[in-house]
């Protein structure tokens, strides 16, 4: 401890200090929702106060584990996210790649398409979206959740910018060892690039996971939902004021694999985020 | 290394279960299926397996238990899937299922919403009678609600309307109550005014205790706002339904009656459901507004001993403030989409519909809702404080089917309510508001 106080400024521990008070911040929401998720609903329609305080029940999550396709909704939630974050990975790597380093007629064009793609919401393109799917009649199909993700200018835009800081000249030699684009691609450019893949593949993950609207409208088979739209679909209509320890348990619940996922890859994660995909 | 040793079994695990997905139906094959799209919640937990719908308690316990019983004692051979939804999006998934001739064969609708979805649900007048049920048993209100254009396009299901909630002791604290102990209820605006103020005085706790805070919570100043418009015999639609007033004077009137109430601190600001519903149970308000639907929770809370509202709590309609007494209501009812059975399936759907109505008072007893049964209302009166409400359905009114999206006006009345409650709106103000916003929601039609 004393080695620690003589090591560091006082700026150091100042900054220390605001850094623990920001997680501090940012952690108790995240306590509270686990504190109220413990607590018996008819107790937290008077008061959500006083978490650390009995009673206590695991009510709420044995009634989330009763719900007879819960581990159904979770397998399809696993794959979806997977799904889409693998094939998001290899076509935004491949297209960004593409603009950063191949010249091709209509690079330009495409370019600026892509970005403009950025800035137009989901909700502008959900019902010719939702149509296009029906009329193919892919609707209630692991294919309907995922493809239509797929489809994500910002992760070519990250990989192109990234292939793009790589130096060429590492390139160049490979090509004048007549080695394919491809092989460029695939044993030298594509292992450079694992910090971005990691930011990109994280940030996929999460938000396929957490996905709503769109497998709200698209997956409406009980056995095709997704964990985030099955477990929506167990709340009564008054759960806001009548099943708030219910609620948090849902919460709860629908993170857990994530936070599991999050303490096996630790170390990656926070370096990806951190700053491989920045550089 | 070992991901890509177990990559290989992701897409046989994928074959297997669709497989499993496949084989499933057939398996099931001599059963009649029944989709059956609702809201209401899942509960598998409490009621999964019970058919004991006489115990079954709320929305949700009641028609798990219905499910359960029906699938076990019907002797065609049928088996009712029900596809839960959550209540927020359930109408856009439902619009979104049409769309992609994805049909569920039966649907919950409430009646509000029933004028938007006449083109996709089959009229019932003919199939109710091929199923047994006995459309003159319609309570006036649940015949209103699924009426439309002088045809029948859902079997209704209740009658939901709002309340003022009491709780009694304090207003015998305020020294508020009659010789028998119950509350004095206003019979004008100035009254109501009054009241708060002398509840204020002599308890300090605010005399309204109303939710306008949370996304959910904007249907509550509008349907007091529809009761007190009623209550005068007003419509928000005096000149046909391509254009809407909301500058009559009794329009003015009802959200003038808000806006008296908040100037004169006498409701709670700010507040979202959560914290309502909690600050009535531990006694920090008198009156608490909100549905039928709640009158059990607070019964079972006033049992308690020690409970903030162990002095006693009633409940009673939502007051008449000016001329008639009216208020609003709703309906849930079942509709059968279009394209949704086919020959094989229509005469289960029937049966199962004519189950439902045989089983209307079990709705009504736990799911917190006055009955669509004329024929169940002496035996609903009985239910503890029902006497105070089982009139609604003779004099409850709701907007016209005419009136397209009808959620999307009672949403920006209560926004408007809100901002009269919270912000210190004008009611002109807030009518001027609300007129601008009308012209959008019925370009849209």
């Amino acid at each position: 401890m004393e080695s620690w106080h003589r090591g560091r400024s006082l700026g150091d521990r100042l900054l220390l200090l605001a850094v623990m008070l920001l997680a501090i911040a940012w952690i108790a929401p995240i306590v509270w929702v686990v504190g109220l998720s413990f607590k018996p609903n008819e107790v937290l329609m008077r008061s959500t106060g006083g978490i650390i305080f009995p009673p206590f029940t695991l009510k709420n999550y044995t009634d989330i584990l009763a719900a007879s396709s819960v581990f159904g909704w979770m397998a399809n939630s696993a794959i979806v996210a997977v799904g889409q974050t693998v094939l998001t990975l290899v076509i935004a790597s491949l297209a960004g790649y593409g603009f950063a380093r191949t010249d091709f007629p209509g690079r330009r064009v495409l370019f600026v398409l892509l970005l403009a793609a950025l800035a137009v919401p989901e909700q502008a393109v959900i019902v010719p979206l939702h149509t296009m799917f029906a009329q193919a009649g892919l609707h209630n199909t692991y294919i309907a959740l995922i493809a239509p993700r797929l489809a994500f200018p910002f992760g070519v835009l990250l990989m192109t910018q990234y292939f793009r800081a790589i130096p060429a000249e590492i390139e160049e030699a490979a090509l004048l060892d007549r080695a394919s684009r491809l092989k460029v691609f695939w044993r030298i450019v594509l292992p450079l690039s694992i910090p971005a893949q990691a930011t990109l593949g994280i940030y996929t993950f999460l938000h396929a996971w957490n996905d709503y609207f769109w497998p709200l409208v698209s997956a409406t088979k009980p056995e095709m939902y997704t964990l985030t739209v099955g477990l929506a679909s167990m709340q009564t209509n008054f759960a806001q004021t009548e099943g708030i320890g219910f609620l948090m348990a849902q919460a709860v619940f629908a993170g857990l694999p994530v936070l599991i996922l999050y303490l096996f890859f630790q170390r990656h994660i926070v370096s990806a985020v951190a700053g491989g995909g920045a550089r | 290394m070992s991901i890509r040793r177990k990559l290989p079994a992701l897409p046989s695990l994928t074959v297997a279960m669709l497989a499993m997905l496949l084989a499933g139906p057939a398996m099931a094959q001599q059963k009649t299926e029944i989709t059956f799209a609702r809201f209401f919640g899942a509960c598998e937990g409490d009621y999964g397996t019970s058919q004991d719908v006489a115990h079954a308690r709320g929305e949700c316990g009641v028609m798990t238990t219905l499910v359960n019983l029906f699938n076990a004692t019907n002797k065609d051979n049928i088996v009712v899937k029900p596809q839960i939804i959550e209540w927020g999006p359930y109408y856009q998934q439902l619009n979104a299922r049409i769309a992609a001739h994805d049909i569920p064969m039966i649907a919950v609708m409430h009646t509000s919403q029933l004028g938007d979805y006449t083109r996709y649900v089959e009229p019932l007048d003919d199939l109710l009678k091929e199923a047994g049920i006995d459309a003159t048993d319609f309570t006036a209100n649940a015949r209103a609600g699924v009426t439309v254009g002088g045809k029948i396009y859902a079997m209704p299901w209740d009658t939901h309307s709002w309340l003022w909630h009491f709780n009694v002791g304090l207003f015998k604290k305020a020294g508020l109550v009659d010789a028998q102990g119950q509350p004095l209820i206003p019979r004008s605006v100035d009254e109501m005014i009054a009241q708060g103020q002398q509840m204020k005085a002599k308890t300090g706790k605010p005399y309204i205790i109303i939710a306008t805070s949370g996304a959910g919570d904007f249907a509550n100043g509008a349907r007091g706002y529809y009761s007190w418009l009623y209550d005068q015999n007003g419509s928000i639609f005096p000149n046909g339904y391509e254009k809407a007033d909301f500058k009559t004077p009794e329009s003015l009137a009802a959200f003038s009656a808000y806006e008296k109430l908040a100037k004169a601190d006498l409701l709670t600001k700010g507040l979202d459901g959560g914290g309502a519903i909690g600050a009535f149970l531990n006694g920090n308000g008198a009156v608490y507004l909100t549905g039928t639907w709640r009158i059990d929770d607070f019964l079972a809370a006033s049992a308690k001993p020690g409970s903030p509202l162990s002095e006693g709590y009633t409940a009673r309609v939502f007051p008449n403030l000016f001329k008639t007494q009216s208020v609003w209501t709703d309906n849930h009812s079942w509709v059968l989409p279009k394209g949704g059975t086919n020959a094989e399936t229509h005469k289960a759907a029937l049966i199962f519909l004519k189950f439902l109505w045989d089983h209307n008072f079990d709705w009504a007893r736990g799911g917190g809702h006055l009955p669509a049964r004329q024929s169940v209302m002496a035996e609903y009166a009985k239910l503890p404080l029902r006497q105070y409400v089982v009139d609604i359905p003779t004099f409850g009114r709701a907007l016209p089917h005419e009136v397209h999206r009808q959620f999307g006006f009672q949403n920006m009345i209560g926004e408007e309510i809100a901002n009269v409650i919270n912000t210190g709106k004008t009611a002109d103000q807030a009518a001027d508001a609300a007129q601008d916003r009308s012209v959008a929601l019925l370009r849209g039609r």
